[in-house]
């Protein structure tokens, strides 16, 4: 019984820290651009079908994920300046549109090179655990050590470094953030750049265990975004907090409840809130942006 | 000057940005229509006459979101969820409960505007991404509970759905059923155009522009909003139950994010807020839907699955970088295109104003006798965190008469003025007029009581013409809301708004710009036309924030002797100004503020010498209150 609990509390948070870092990713772009970016699930898709199809391929398993974040950082960074940057009058309303319909063109692009197969990457190396009769998998300890490190670092990085706060400080005060020494395109860039590491770093760590599919980004990112709304889209820290616990949910109502409920529950924690609480598990919500 | 007044068909009143501008256009564009959806059963091939039905039925969700995006300014990525309410129900009471065909219809279509309502409640208040995310969150909602349900027949749906019989005649095949459709969807069209055009859509339109001055109208955003959504929702649940009907099984993915995508993607190209650009636009993606799973599978060997996603990003992407308007803008650049290589007439000769003429003043309210306390405000402090921004002010403003608020920057003047207005609510204190308490509301309900404001910073309709402007300002004298809107039944009241518009506009000499976009007039006559506005919604009490900023001399004394006659005639004037001398000559009392504190009150003649005004107003240098002080006195 508690066994059972704890167990679903494990997969529950593994799950959770990947919503978390796409979470991280999505409140990078939006503090700078105040973009929400749609195609943030993609980014993870496009690295895990990559990477699966390198090591298919025959490359080590470590150069593949290199190659693989790193390619997928490039498509984010040709993203912002391709697209995102060329749109006049990017209000909230079009930056919704434009990035959704990013999404729909790296889904389609992942569709006709790689097919409609799930892949998989092969597992990182390591020992599976087992403790008090819980097993923990090895590739969950690297989904919440990629959090950790990730995660933690990007978020130590907008609060802490100078150039990180002129950036988050970018989308209100052009002209202050251009005296520390960023423009706003660099900043656009920047964030763009953050987003898509993050998102190549998600799908490095997940795919060997849940799989990329050209399909599956749009939920996932999703996802994230429900812990970035738990977040009030500006606190990394309520956002990864948010992220886990929605993680844990989810594993707790598939387990006890009914699997195909699963998906639902972001969907419905993410109305109540903003019926509710806009600014999510934020407790001291600076300005809610109405 | 006999022009003007002339009312002319209400259709003039439109922004000039739209193509089909007239009453004139949705009745030509209705009959092509209908002779168009006449004759494609009987040309078109069998795959196109399916692919032709679908766009038909899909046109209708289109139309609905089209409006959520055009007229409430928000974008909803679960237009599905409310199509898939509207087909499960219908499909549902159709084969569990055999109710009859037009209540299921019914019922379905009212369902979907439920949840629609329920959603819209807490939602619409926010501004933003939000209403974007909860629709999106709600079609994924709605998604699950019809696959997990048995009530919803799980994956499998609800199925076993007959044919609809219209008076007799079953409606077997697509050509039959295309004929179904069509009277729908053209009554659609009208109801939405004519909602774009009623005194509701324009408010709409209005608030996309400057939310603050419309809402300075009395227009209340949050309620149209909201019935803008439950409408889009309507729309929708249409669409479901045609949707059931063609199909005959209804399954979870209907009410999915692809298909909301696609609604999406219809209005994108469409045009954003344009009724004709959704059909248009459920066509093309139909048909380009059809294309691409043809063609893409020929062009990359091995491609399968839904391919077609590819042409949708591709589009998508191509259109709102290259073509942000869609259709309706291809169509406008086409048309004007065509106009200026066929030699029309010349323009018209531009209305030659008659300066000197006496011209009427605009009618105003006048619900006190002069002299009694129109406004009070009582107490009012203002603190943002530690600063005080005002501190326990007093003012009584009688009925009749012009106050003045001056005070050096940042004394606390905007605040005051935004409290008043309604922009702002006050720490504590309170604000009366006309005996009740505005202070805390939303700015139209003081507006609704008679209060309307101008803007230092002007706040223009910029997507309408001038009269447009004033129009807006007659929105408080309406009645006429959606429904009235939609049906057209209120060409009597939009007449006659339509006159005072012009009757106000020639009072201030600008009915030679009547029909110019108000966005390209030079900067004085944006401000006067801002005046005029506000006088159309005859206020009791008109406040005016900074008005002579940027006027030059002779508009200054235009626009001071304006407010003279109105003040005679019974009007209530608050004016915040910079310029002292102005002020000093025109207001009949003036309210120093200083650091937050009300420092005098009084007739102007006493304000001016007080001690306290002269050491903290106009500085404590001797020698510069001299200099202002003769200055003063070559102005008065």
């Amino acid at each position: 019984m508690l066994i059972d609990f704890l167990q679903l509390t494990v997969a529950g948070l593994s799950q959770g820290s990947v919503y978390a870092l796409l979470a991280v990713g999505l409140i990078a772009v939006y503090t700078v651009r105040q973009v929400v970016n749609i195609a943030q699930g993609e980014f993870a898709m496009l690295a895990g079908i990559g990477g699966a199809w390198l090591t298919a391929a025959g490359m080590p398993l470590i150069v593949a994920i290199f190659v693989a974040i790193l390619s997928v950082t490039l498509v984010a960074i040709a993203v912002e300046r391709l697209i995102v940057a060329r749109v006049k009058n990017l209000t909230t309303l079009f930056s919704m549109i434009v990035t959704l319909s990013v999404s729909i063109l790296l889904q389609a692009i992942m569709l006709l090179i790689w097919g409609p197969e799930a892949r998989g990457l092969p597992r990182f190396p390591g020992e599976n655990l087992l403790i008090g009769g819980v097993s923990i998998r090895s590739q969950e300890l690297w989904m919440l050590g990629a959090l950790i490190v990730v995660g933690g670092g990007i978020m130590l990085f907008y609060e802490k470094t100078r150039f990180g706060k002129a950036l988050r400080a970018c989308a209100e005060q052009p002209i202050a953030a251009r005296i520390v020494g960023i423009s706003p395109v660099m900043a656009s860039v920047l964030a763009f750049a953050i987003a898509g590491f993050v998102g190549g770093v998600v799908g490095v760590v997940s795919s060997p265990i849940s799989l990329s599919i050209w399909s599956g980004g749009l939920l996932l990112g999703l996802k994230g975004f429900v812990a970035a709304i738990l977040g009030g889209f500006s606190s990394f820290r309520a956002a990864i907090v948010g992220a886990l616990l929605l993680g844990v949910i989810e594993a707790y109502v598939a387990g006890y409840v009914a699997s195909g409920l699963r998906d639902g529950v972001a969907f419905l924690i993410l109305i109540l809130v903003l019926t509710f609480r806009t600014q999510g598990l934020v407790l001291k919500p600076t300005a809610v942006r109405v | 000057m006999t022009d003007s007044t002339a009312p002319t068909f209400v259709g003039n009143l439109t922004p000039r940005k739209r193509f089909w501008a007239t009453n004139r256009g949705t009745l030509i564009g209705c009959a092509i229509l209908i002779v168009v959806a006449i004759i494609i059963p009987f040309t078109a091939s069998a795959s196109m006459m399916n692919v032709a039905v679908f766009a038909m039925i899909f046109a209708l969700p289109a139309i609905g979101l089209s409006l959520l995006m055009g007229l409430a300014g928000q974008v909803s990525l679960g237009q599905a969820a409310f199509f898939g309410i509207g087909a499960y129900t219908h499909a549902i009471l159709l084969t569990k409960y055999d109710v009859p065909g037009p209540i299921a219809a019914t019922i379905g279509v009212l369902a979907a505007m439920l949840v629609a309502l329920l959603v819209g409640l807490p939602l619409m208040r926010l501004r933003g991404h939000y209403l974007a995310l909860a629709t999106l969150g709600l079609g994924f909602i709605v998604m699950i509970t019809a696959r997990e349900w048995d009530f919803t027949g799980r994956t499998t749906g609800i199925y076993g759905i007959a044919r609809p019989e219209v008076f007799g005649i079953p409606i077997t095949n697509n050509g039959l059923f295309f004929w179904f459709v069509t009277p729908f969807v053209v009554l659609g069209i009208i109801l939405a155009l004519n909602l774009t055009h009623s005194r509701a859509g324009r408010a709409l339109s209005a608030v996309n522009d400057s939310e603050v001055a419309a809402e300075s109208l009395g227009v209340s955003t949050y309620a149209l909003r909201l019935k803008v959504l439950v409408l889009s929702a309507g729309f929708a649940g249409l669409g479901g139950v045609f949707y059931a009907y063609q199909v005959a099984i209804v399954s979870p993915q209907i009410a999915g994010f692809q298909v909301s995508v696609e609604f999406l993607l219809m209005v994108v190209i469409g045009g954003l807020g344009s009724v004709w650009g959704a059909l248009a636009g459920a066509f093309l993606i139909e048909f380009l839907g059809e294309g691409m799973s043809e063609l893409i599978p020929a062009l990359i060997p091995g491609a399968t699955g839904e391919v077609q996603l590819l042409g949708y990003g591709i589009v998508l992407v191509l259109v709102i970088l290259l073509l942000p308007g869609g259709l309706v803008q291809a169509t406008t650049a086409l048309w004007r295109w065509v106009k200026s290589k066929v030699p029309g007439k010349a323009a018209v000769g531009m209305t030659e104003v008659d300066d000197a003429a006496v011209v009427a003043l605009p009618r105003i309210s006048a619900p006190l006798a002069p002299g009694e306390p129109i406004l009070q405000v009582s107490g009012l402090t203002m603190r943002y965190g530690g600063v005080v921004a005002l501190d326990a002010v007093n003012l009584t403003v009688p009925a009749g008469t012009i106050l003045g608020l001056i005070g050096p920057n940042g004394a606390g003047k905007t605040t005051c003025f935004n409290i008043i207005s309604g922009t702002l609510a006050p720490t504590s204190g309170t604000v009366t007029f006309l005996g009740r308490t505005i202070s805390g509301r939303k700015p139209h309900v003081a507006a609704s009581h008679g209060l309307t404001r101008t803007f230092q910073n002007l706040q223009i309709f910029s997507s309408t013409d001038v009269v447009g402007n004033v129009y807006m300002g007659r929105y408080r004298q309406g009645r006429a809301g959606i429904l009235r809107g939609m049906l057209g039944l209120q060409a009597h009241e939009q007449r006659s708004n339509r006159g005072v518009a012009h009757d106000i506009l020639q009072s201030m000499n600008l009915t030679d710009v009547a029909h110019e976009e108000a966005g390209s007039l030079p900067f004085g006559r944006q401000r006067m036309m801002e005046v005029c506005r506000a006088l159309a919604a005859e206020p009791a009490l008109l406040l005016l924030d900074e008005p002579m900023a940027g006027l030059s001399g002779a508009e200054r004394d235009v626009l001071a002797e304006l407010l003279r006659r109105l003040r005679d005639a019974g009007l209530t004037i608050l004016l915040v100004e910079h310029d002292v001398a102005q002020v000093m000559s025109l207001a009949d009392h003036v309210a120093v503020l200083d650091d937050g504190v009300l420092i005098a009150h009084g007739e102007p003649e006493v304000v001016r010498n007080d001690p306290a005004v002269i050491a903290a107003y106009l500085g404590t240098d001797v020698d510069e209150v001299e200099t202002e002080l003769t200055d003063l006195e070559g102005h008065v």
